[in-house]
């Protein structure tokens, strides 16, 4: 201990290093999403490819009736679609033609698969960010909370409240919001967005129920996952410490205490990005909203392959992409990130 | 007074007093230490004095701070207190600082809240605290898990310090220190007292160390005090035997002086005895201290608590351990080759994109019969050579030779087979006993992985357990750790690494986590199972002068470098190393 | 001398009911009892009911009446029939679920704590990637390639569900490496089996309760949300179908809500409110810090 005892020696730790760690910590990353990435297209191009009635009935656009196609009008079908060529052939074209954006048509009406999305994807972004953020956001602050109300009555409450939103399938509390504000009450819109970003005072009326009900979703793992983590911080030493020496129980809460428990909740948020989005294919279905559950739903309804193939994809990068805006918080909020000690 | 503590009682159950009526006063600038085992209540004093007991927690009586009132006091009146005039260095305040703020940052806060300065003259301020501790002013932008483990104390004693209280409470601030730098944290908080005019109040199990800072020293056992005196004169004579016995138990950096052990352990809180609570233990007791609790009464100076305080007292504590005790017992360590032969040790971690040298090229030799000693303080290396020698760690180069095997080249099935002739004795015996496995079952362990035949195993467990001096009795045998105190649990440590018959024994600070006054029954068990066993040991250890009693050479580690290795009389009487020199002066300046 | 003395609760000698309570508290108490009874209605219920609720019994739209408690759907299919059936389908998911999870998650949890460097950067970067990937639709477009038996929709959540329960493990087993007693009975020369199941499992075991129940909690939910999508399995009613029925022919704008879609997913929030009670008694229960707390 002496040697590192005598002044001065914390200087080399502390200078340098930072943001080169950090750099590391965020490549790793990037890797990682690369990976995420390249298996979703893998997967997309291998699934119906591995089909036991050959990918004829799903990348040829015949659906059922396949069946029904003599066999030169099948290998005619084949040809077009490319699939009697080889398999790496058929990969290089399936990148070329993603890298020119090219998604295939849908099947239901012909429309490039790209154009449907497109239009989609802003209301998704829309419904999927803002319950994110207030899902986070309330989670965190509740949760707080409920650690401090730890075995009391509010603290149950709030923890049993956080359960049962936890425990509902989206659709299911969807239903019940809609069977009660929109019949019972008459107050609010069941379904749609009306006439969209056309008419943006009446917008949030259509909005504020899909946001709630994929919000109250994504609530109860931020709440849990605070309280748990909170828990854990209020019993370290430091805490105890800080009271010692006089800090005032509200700033040792909220300075002291949230900030590094807010670490492993962090950690949630990337989970629960991927989640709410799936909470989204759901919850739009209930409201009939327009984004991409929707059209997911109605390309699962039309058995429309290369659409939820489609969907499947942007979702994909859409999570990534918010992950990784997720991931350069992180280093952030704690600096054994940024100086390269494992956390 | 600054502080006056009357009639203080506390606990933490119902009935149950881990404090039963306590007086003590600090005056202004004046350093009291409070000093006791663990479970003595000397902690508990520290809490009620911040108003840190848990809930459910009660305390009885009077502590008054300058005339305000402590006990019973509501929460919102206490953070008026905290910090600005009461400053506390917590117990295991190490560990205690904020993980994700920056030293500077923490300061700044402590400094704000209690002075009302502005942002800028609180920057001032921290640094001028960050200097009065004598750290560089680059300690400043670190965050706690960049710092040692001493840095961070003096962090933490410039957090006690930041508010200028008129008292400070300084909860064990040496546990888990070396000798050196527990010394420079000791003279700090003596410099300290002088320079900001602050009384202190420090609480320890280190009687030793306590006495050379404080100006008097008030001793607890079993949540009473026994002995209230002026430093000087515990220096200079201790009137109750129990502050002899802590002082005898401290080993000296002298291999000459004895070192001794206090028989027993402490009586639960919850047991009742009608005489002195000590009695049991004490080897002056007469059935008057079986029959009356001895008052604290007027002696010499100041106060104790024994009925024969005023008749002269010949120390007679058993199991006296010292180099001229132990050679009676004839012991002639074996001339021939050496069982355990380390040459040119090295060993690096990587951690990230840098590499920490942990052992820098460490030669040693053990014989048969011998009992070597690894001194060195925290981050020295010596555990980690301890973990090589068990074939826990692989070296960067080198070689450990263990009975003709190479036991660094050794992997999977050969090196299990060769580990079971290696006996381990781990640092802590809270943790090293798997708490669902009976006293039983945890010594056969080692003999189930060695394939020893079922019938054979009772017999061999029963033997192990009488040699490290513990009953084999059915009741015993079926205990759980739980339900064993730590020298015994210590005791079943030793008895598993016995049971396979090995050839060399690692006892890594196998005393640093017990009391104090059972730590030299450990030792000279160890001793003596190495004189009848022709036993191997390498006694792993931070304190000097347990090395110097416990083993027959002593090997000085510093950096992962050895510094000096010889007899230790020797290295008592002509250390030749500066840094030998260095430890053996700050164990001299240590009270006996 | 800092360390404290560690009491281990003794064995209560008390009814079974209240071990149970003492054991998990009165929430963990509440969830065993309710997941049992789940249980029970799905391994006696379906041959009650009577008939398969596939095929109409009553005219559509058909109020509830005695032998009829919830009425029929738009078709005139016994809505009471197909909530008890299927109890059988979601439970049987879920514990499938749960269970592969949980085995899965601790081979390689263990494997990634105690294997070769290569295997824990290898295991755990891919576990980075399972977590990242966005479930449900991933589900969606494997489901509608794959198929929509059973056993598919097992074997496709399991293979999902793994990632961050193999990362709890292999925290545990990491912290019980590091455990004093794990380090003595290796340096006993005790095999690395030997480390895990005695002495590791003393702190991984009780995490893969909460592993398990989790599992469970979302494949139930996850294997709802596919039937309600329209990718459920046609040949044996489930709550996830009932629901997507529901929400097809409007039920629940009308009358029927109470007695249509709010059974279904009712039975669905409960059962998996039940699994979290009993995940969060245990959790409580594992972690001494919240023992210091309370």
């Amino acid at each position: 201990m002496t040697a590192t005892d005598s002044p001065g020696s914390a200087r080399d730790l502390v200078t340098g290093r930072s943001w080169r760690a950090t750099g590391g910590y965020l490549a790793g990353r990037c890797v990682e999403y690369g990976v995420v990435l390249a298996l979703a297209l893998v997967i997309n191009f291998v699934l119906p490819r591995a089909l036991p009635g050959g990918p004829l009935q799903t990348l040829g656009g015949g659906g059922e009736s396949v069946g029904l196609l003599s066999p030169e009008d099948q290998k005619r079908v084949l040809a077009e679609y490319g699939l009697d060529r080889s398999t790496s052939e058929q990969f290089l074209t399936y990148l070329s033609n993603l890298a020119r954006l090219d998604l295939g048509n849908s099947f239901a009406d012909g429309q490039p698969v790209v154009d449907v999305i497109s239009r989609a994807l802003p209301w998704t972004l829309l419904l999927v960010g803002s319950s994110i953020l207030l899902g986070f956001g309330i989670g965190v602050l509740l949760g707080a909370f409920g650690a401090l109300r730890r075995q009391r009555g509010k603290g149950n409450i709030l923890l049993g409240t956080a359960l049962l939103f936890d425990s509902m399938p989206a659709f299911w509390l969807g239903m019940l919001l809609i069977a009660f504000f929109g019949v019972f009450l008459g107050v609010l819109p069941t379904f749609g967005v009306g006439d969209g970003f056309d008419d943006p005072a009446a917008l949030p009326r259509h909005l504020l129920l899909p946001v709630l009900t994929l919000t109250l979703t994504g609530l109860g793992q931020f709440f849990l996952y605070t309280r748990y983590s909170m828990l854990s911080v209020l019993s370290s030493d430091h805490i105890e410490h800080g009271r010692a020496r006089g800090i005032p129980r509200r700033r040792l809460t909220i300075r002291h205490a949230l900030r590094p428990a807010l670490l492993p909740v962090h950690t949630l948020l990337m989970i629960e990005i991927g989640f709410l989005v799936g909470g989204a294919v759901v919850v739009e279905t209930v409201f009939a909203y327009p984004g991409l559950g929707r059209v997911t739903f109605e390309a699962i309804r039309a058995k429309d392959f290369p659409l939820m193939q489609g969907t499947f994809l942007v979702l994909t990068v859409t999570v990534v992409a918010m992950n990784a805006v997720a991931d350069a918080t992180y280093a952030l909020i704690d600096p054994r990130v940024r100086t390269g000690t494992a956390p | 007074m600054m502080l006056a503590i009357e009639g203080l009682s506390a606990g933490y159950a119902p009935g149950l007093a881990a404090v039963r009526g306590v007086d003590l006063t600090v005056g202004p600038g004046e350093v009291l230490g409070l000093v006791g085992e663990s479970g003595s209540g000397k902690s508990t004093i520290a809490k009620v004095l911040l108003g840190m007991l848990p809930r459910g927690a009660w305390a009885a009586g009077s502590a008054t701070l300058a005339g305000l009132e402590l006990v019973g006091r509501a929460e919102p009146g206490w953070q008026a207190l905290r910090g600005s005039r009461i400053g506390i260095v917590p117990q295991g305040a190490m560990g205690g600082l904020n993980p994700v703020n920056r030293i500077g940052t923490q300061l700044v806060e402590v400094v704000r809240l209690h002075t009302g300065a502005s942002p800028a003259a609180a920057a001032a301020r921290a640094r001028e605290l960050v200097k009065q501790v004598h750290l560089a002013e680059s300690v400043l932008r670190a965050y706690p898990h960049q710092l040692s483990g001493g840095m961070r104390q003096r962090v933490a004693i410039a957090l006690a310090v930041a508010g200028e209280p008129e008292l400070v409470v300084a909860d064990e601030p040496t546990t888990g220190l070396d000798l050196v730098t527990q010394k420079r944290v000791l003279d700090l908080l003596a410099e300290l007292r002088s320079t900001q005019d602050m009384s202190m109040l420090v609480i320890s199990h280190d009687l030793s160390g306590v006495v050379g800072i404080a100006d008097r020293v008030a001793v607890m056992y079993a949540a009473k005090i026994v002995e209230l005196r002026p430093a000087a004169g515990i220096r200079a004579g201790c009137a109750h035997p129990y502050t002899k016995g802590l002082l005898a138990a401290s080993p000296s950096v002298s291999p000459d002086e004895p070192w001794s052990a206090i028989p027993g352990t402490a009586p639960p809180l919850d047991t009742a005895i009608p005489g002195c609570r000590f009695a049991p233990r004490c080897p002056l007791a007469t059935e008057q201290c079986q029959r009356a609790e001895p008052a604290l009464v007027a002696h010499d100076g100041g106060e104790v608590a024994c009925h024969r305080a005023a008749e002269p007292m010949p120390l007679s504590f058993p199991s006296v351990l010292t180099v001229a005790a132990a050679d009676a017992v004839p012991r002639t360590p074996d001339p021939g080759e050496p069982l355990v032969r380390v040459t040119g040790l090295r060993l690096e971690f990587r951690t990230g994109r840098r590499t920490v040298p942990a052992l820098r090229g460490v030669d040693l030799e053990i014989r048969r019969g011998e009992i070597l000693g690894l001194v060195g303080e925290s981050g020295s290396g010596k555990t980690t050579l301890a973990r090589v020698l068990l074939g826990l760690v692989p070296p960067s180069a080198g070689r450990a030779v263990v009975n003709g095997m190479e036991i660094t080249r050794l992997r999977g099935r050969r090196l299990r087979a060769a580990q079971r002739w290696i006996g381990f004795v781990h640092q802590d015996p809270y943790g090293s006993l798997h708490p669902a496995m009976t006293v039983e079952r945890l010594v056969t362990e080692p003999l189930r992985l060695g394939g020893v035949p079922r019938p054979e195993h009772r017999r061999r467990v029963v033997a192990a357990l009488d040699a490290a001096g513990l009953p084999g009795g059915p009741e015993f045998l079926d205990r759980l750790p739980a339900r064993l105190s730590g020298g015994q649990r210590q005791r079943v440590a030793i008895a598993r690494a016995l049971v396979s018959e090995p050839i060399l024994l690692v006892a890594d600070e196998a005393t640093s986590m017990l009391d104090v006054s059972t730590r030299a029954g450990i030792a000279s068990t160890l001793r003596r199972l190495a004189g009848q066993r022709e036993l191997a040991v390498l006694f792993v250890t931070h304190d000097l002068g347990e090395a110097m009693h416990a083993c027959d050479r002593v090997l000085v580690l510093r950096d992962g470098e050895p510094v000096e290795v010889g007899p230790p009389r020797r290295l008592a009487e002509t250390p030749a190393h500066p840094y030998t020199r260095e430890l053996i002066r700050a164990g001299h300046q240590r009270a006996r | 001398m800092t360390a404290t003395e560690v009491v281990l609760a003794a064995p209560a000698e008390a009814p079974a009911r209240r071990r149970l309570r003492d054991l998990l508290g009165v929430a963990g108490a509440v969830g065993v009892t309710i997941v049992g009874g789940m249980v029970l209605v799905a391994a006696i219920g379906p041959p009650l009911v009577g008939n398969d609720g596939l095929s109409p019994v009553a005219e559509p739209w058909a109020e509830p009446r005695a032998g009829l408690w919830l009425g029929g759907d738009d078709v005139g299919k016994d809505l009471f029939a197909q909530l008890v059936i299927g109890t059988r389908a979601s439970l049987a998911v879920g514990i499938a679920v749960g269970l592969i999870t949980t085995v899965v998650a601790a081979v390689v949890g263990a494997a990634a704590a105690v294997g070769p460097r290569w295997l824990e950067a290898t295991l755990m970067r891919l576990s980075d990637v399972m977590l990242t990937l966005p479930e449900l639709p991933l589900l969606i477009v494997a489901a509608a390639f794959l198929g929509r038996g059973i056993d598919i929709r097992i074997a496709i959540l399991a293979s999902l569900a793994w990632a961050g329960a193999a990362r709890v493990v292999r925290a545990g087993v990491l912290s019980a490496w590091s455990s004093p007693h794990l380090e003595v009975a290796k340096a006993m020369g005790a095999p690395a089996r030997h480390l895990l199941i005695r002495h590791a499992s003393y702190v991984v075991a009780p995490l893969l309760i909460p592993i398990f129940v989790r599992g469970a909690m979302r494949a139930v939910i996850a294997d709802a949300s596919l039937s309600f999508l329209g990718l459920g399995d046609p040949t044996t009613p489930s709550w996830g179908t009932i629901l997507y029925w529901a929400s097809a022919s409007g039920a629940f704008l009308t009358d029927a809500w109470s007695r249509w879609p709010l059974p279904a997913g009712l039975a669905i929030t409960v059962t998996v409110v039940a699994l979290a009670l009993i995940g969060v008694a245990v959790e409580d229960r594992i972690n001494p810090a919240m023992r210091r707390v309370r």
